[in-house]
């Protein structure tokens, strides 16, 4: 990924974050990363236009409930099923989906956003973000995420 | 003046996150009707009286600019007024749905401040106040 673009997509992405979820975040490289066995959820989507590629995020399992409880104003007891868990993870990718390709291709763009997928990630999946350099590191309140982006023209 | 709001999304929490912030914003709502995609919100439309919808554009089954374009042609955009509510709305897609009916675009991340903005100057409250 272009030094440019990741530098872009960093800021985007933890602007969008931080409006939202009221969590702060940082670039970190992705060597600082345990692994440590956190299980992480991931949301991807597509989107086509003027723009084609996937944008997908993961953030570690215990977060979610979190992330969601910020996004709806709620506790993160209050945060009951797995389903509301995921909904929000989904939401909070899709509104820095639409940012960020705004962010790279200008407000002109246009452009069509697919309905977010939500997965657990697995042990293929993790070792392909850590070595993908697609996907760059954060910490989201001083817990790994991992942000991919591909672009597909 | 109490509405009758529709909320079109295929996101619960999006929905429930509206909801919140129209609450916190102070409108004063009569009944909420809530919808996942455009073809659910039609059949609300067409069996409820309802004041104001807010939609957003990315659903599946009918999107938010295809739930316009049948409110064009059977004429309920002209005394429904439709806000959209996305993160998906690029400058072009904006002004192409202002040009079908849409009366605003209220982009994602938002605050109840600016849903209460919206709210006052679509239904006219501020005129109505004076």
């Amino acid at each position: 990924m272009q030094t440019s673009t990741q530098e872009k997509l960093s800021k985007t992405f933890l602007d969008v974050v931080e409006q939202l979820t009221f969590m702060f975040g940082e670039p970190v490289p992705k060597s600082e990363f345990e692994a440590d066995g956190t299980v992480f959820n991931r949301a991807a989507m597509r989107f086509s236009g003027d723009v084609v590629g996937e944008l997908a995020v993961a953030v570690p399992e215990e977060i979610t409930a979190d992330i969601a409880a910020n996004i709806l104003g709620l506790e993160p007891e209050d945060i009951e099923s797995e389903e509301m868990r995921n909904d929000a993870l989904a939401e909070m990718l899709n509104v820095a989906c639409g940012h960020v390709i705004m962010a790279l291709a200008g407000t002109d763009a246009n452009f069509k956003l697919e309905a977010p997928a939500t997965s657990k990630v697995d042990e293929d999946t993790y070792n392909k973000m850590m070595l993908d350099e697609s996907y760059i590191g954060f910490l989201l309140d001083d817990n790994p995420v991992f942000l991919g982006l591909t672009l597909e023209n | 003046m109490a509405f009758n709001i529709l909320l079109v999304d295929d996101s619960a929490t999006v929905r429930a996150v509206i909801n919140k912030a129209l609450n916190l914003a102070g409108v004063d709502i009569n009944e909420l009707f809530q919808a996942g995609n455009g073809q659910e919100a039609l059949e609300v439309l067409e069996s409820q009286w309802v004041d104001l919808v807010f939609c957003d554009i990315s659903m599946p089954v009918m999107d938010g600019e295809e739930l316009v374009d049948n409110m064009n042609l059977n004429g309920m955009i002209e005394s429904i007024p439709v806000v959209m509510v996305s993160s998906a709305g690029s400058e072009p897609r904006v002004a192409r749905l202002k040009e079908k009916g849409v009366r605003d675009y209220i982009q994602k991340p938002f605050t109840p401040e600016h849903i209460r903005e919206v709210v006052d100057q679509v239904m006219g409250v501020i005129e109505n106040a004076d």
